[in-house]
């Protein structure tokens, strides 16, 4: 409990400052009601995201970490947003939770595929000296121990941080229901919204011990 | 690899087929044709007591029915009462006795009484509402509903319109014309047949689009059937559509704190002839006149010179992103330095800025305000608690002229503006007009108060053959 105090602290500032959130409103209106609707997507888009890039990145190893996938990353959401909207066939109607997903994945797959391979041990010239057998044995032991920090560290930030897409696609999701409460000074709300993410901290933290341990 | 991203392509394609079905139905008689829309932001859930702001106002006028309407003119016209006299301290009214809520109840005087009791007791209640009805307290039986008050009946009659009535005791159902459902990520509002306005319109389905450029693309693929385009000059409308432009009565208003100096705002006025390039402000602003707006029956006046000199350095604080009107204070910016002021531009977070300025913290402050169609609107800026009266003005002799103005052609209008001008605390700046794309086979009436507010509003609307 005394390492997790600082963490903690660090929630419980964000809190006090969810409470005391500066501003007025011209017009008083209404919170949104929680899009519990997008839980299931929110879920699906996670778990499709972690998936792929484990998977990924356990056939093809530290090499990720360089190439095109630079390049992929460095484009911001809205730009694969709007590339995807304005490719998208005026014929179709307007885009719905596939195309919101795909986006998702093109702006999200490449910065983290290369932020899990470059964390990877280097395979050269050991043990990719000793054969595909002992690398890929080297790099499914490194996986294991990594996995869980980077789950633990990085999927919270997707949770949110979806809100260029939602916004673009016309797509209300859970970051844009973030960011109308930070709007409409909904400080009830946000202080939910925080209280979650402290509670998916604390839950992730066993993870990383594990993780830790020999 | 290749064969591992070609899978998760395939996954991910296969979700695609369930986009939403907005231009199936493209080819549908008009009888079936849904009209597409979008909403800016969240209009929240619908509350006919403690929902505020533009896009629940919509969803109100849609699932509600006011009292008393106003017509495209400006007019008050019959909706949930069927007729109304003028008695001294309020008014009297007998409303129709076909007028069913949502759940097939008949609507009643003490749906009224509860629903102006509810706006006066819940201290969460909608404050655009709670101003509109003053003091104001409903009472009755059967189809008879008598309003007493201290607003004058012809003020009464003309802010009802802001008041749609909700069931007693059930503040999310209304009467009117649609009947709002939550379809995935989109609000559908399904045409009501035996309404009394017998809307035409199978429906509106309200997409949330708060995006400038995706509202754009929408608007040119044809996903949309109305919507505002960004105030960009030379866009012009898709084929299929056409552009429409309606005078509102919202004005970008400039208010003057404690830090500005008596010389600042009549020195603005001489500014804001010929600051802004007509191509620059485009279809959604024109250069303000006056004091108070023209369009509520004011004639055009100026501040009276003062003889204090404008300060040489003036901060002006704004919400930030609004591009168009940064644009425009840019313009204001450029226009001030030729008279020798530097005016810094200031854009705020709108939440930081509205508090800023109440407390007056800000030197001047721009901001959109959307005034109602009566000149009694314009009494937020002098009344002591008023809307508008962010800076706390006063002045003994506008108070005592206030029990005057029962009606709107009173003189004492123009010696209260008289007033206002030699010490104003705000001045408007540029006249807001509606720029919208509308395809061209919807048929809808244009006023002041946009195309949703006014009655019938959408319910009158209708696809051209």
């Amino acid at each position: 409990m005394i390492r997790r105090a600082p963490g903690l602290a660090v929630w419980a500032a964000a809190l006090v400052a969810a409470g005391c959130l500066p501003g007025r409103l011209w017009r008083e209106a209404r919170p949104p009601a929680f899009p519990s609707r997008a839980l299931a997507p929110t879920a699906l888009a996670l778990l499709l995201l972690a998936g792929a890039t484990l998977l990924l990145v356990r056939l093809r190893g530290p090499r990720l970490a360089g190439g095109i996938l630079a390049v992929l990353e460095a484009p911001p959401d809205l730009v694969w947003a709007l590339l995807l909207l304005a490719l998208w066939p005026a014929g179709a109607g307007p885009p719905g939770g596939g195309a919101g997903l795909l986006a998702f994945l093109l702006a999200a797959l490449p910065g983290e595929l290369r932020w899990l391979a470059s964390t990877l041990p280097p395979e050269r010239p050991f043990p990719e000296a000793w054969g595909p057998g002992a690398v890929r044995a080297a790099r499914g032991r490194a996986l294991r121990r990594l996995a869980p920090w980077w789950l633990a560290a990085r999927l919270p930030v997707w949770l949110t941080a979806s809100l260029v897409i939602e916004r673009a696609l016309g797509l209300p999701g859970l970051g844009s229901d973030w960011m109308a409460r930070v709007a409409l000074r909904d400080h009830r709300g946000l202080a939910a919204w925080i209280g979650a993410l402290a509670l998916l901290w604390l839950l992730a933290r066993p993870l990383e011990g594990r993780a830790a341990s020999p | 690899m290749p064969r591992a991203l070609l899978s998760l392509g395939l996954a991910a394609a296969s979700l695609l087929p369930c986009a939403p079905r907005a231009l199936a139905q493209a080819p549908d008689p008009p009888a079936a044709r849904w009209v597409e829309e979008a909403f800016q932001s969240d209009p929240g859930p619908l509350d006919f007591v403690r929902g505020d702001g533009e896009e629940q106002f919509i969803a109100q006028a849609l699932t509600g029915d006011a009292l008393v309407g106003l017509s495209p003119e400006g007019r008050p016209v019959p909706r949930l009462a069927a007729s109304w006299r003028e008695v001294n301290g309020g008014l009297d009214l007998v409303l129709r006795a076909d007028a069913r809520f949502a759940d097939g109840s008949p609507v009643s005087a003490a749906d009224v009484a509860w629903t102006f009791r509810a706006i006066e007791g819940d201290p969460q209640a909608s404050a655009t509402k709670r101003a509109a009805l003053g003091d104001t307290a409903a009472r009755g039986e059967g189809l008879r509903v008598e309003l007493r008050g201290s607003r004058p009946p012809e003020r009464l009659l003309r802010e009802l319109w802001r008041v749609p009535i909700a069931k007693a005791g059930q503040p999310g159902m209304g009467s009117g014309p649609f009947l709002l459902q939550r379809d995935g990520a989109a609000w559908t509002f399904t045409a009501r047949p035996g309404h009394f306005l017998h809307p035409a319109l199978p429906g509106l389905r309200f997409r949330l689009l708060p995006d400038e450029a995706a509202r754009l693309v929408a608007l040119q693929k044809g996903w949309l059937t109305l919507g505002a385009p960004p105030p960009r000059p030379g866009l012009a409308p898709p084929p299929g559509m056409v552009p429409l432009v309606q005078p509102t009565l919202a004005q970008v208003l400039l208010f003057a704190g404690p830090g500005a100096g008596p010389g600042a705002l009549p020195a603005f006025a001489r500014w804001r002839r010929d600051a802004f390039p007509p191509r620059l402000l485009g279809e959604l602003y024109s250069p303000a006149a006056g004091l108070w707006p023209a369009a509520l029956g004011f004639r055009a006046r100026e501040p009276d010179a003062t003889g204090a000199p404008c300060p040489r350095v003036l901060e002006l604080a704004y919400t930030a992103g609004d591009g168009a009107l940064e644009r425009a204070l840019q313009a204001l910016a450029a226009r001030a330095a030729r008279d020798g002021v530097t005016l810094r531009l200031r854009p705020l977070e709108a939440g930081l800025f509205l508090e800023k300025l109440l407390k007056g913290q800000l030197a001047l402050g721009a901001i959109t305000n959307v005034f109602d169609p009566h000149p009694w609107s314009v009494l937020g800026f002098v009344e002591r608690n008023g809307d508008l009266n962010v800076t706390g003005w006063r002045d003994p002799a506008a108070e005592a002229l206030l029990p005057r103005l029962a009606d709107p052609a009173s003189p004492a209008w123009d010696t209260l503006q008289a007033l206002w001008a030699r010490h104003p605390a705000a001045l408007p700046i540029l006249d807001v007009h509606s720029h919208l794309w509308i395809d061209r086979r919807l048929q809808v009436q244009p006023s002041a108060l946009g195309l949703y507010l006014p009655t019938p509003g959408a319910a009158g609307w209708r696809w051209r053959e």
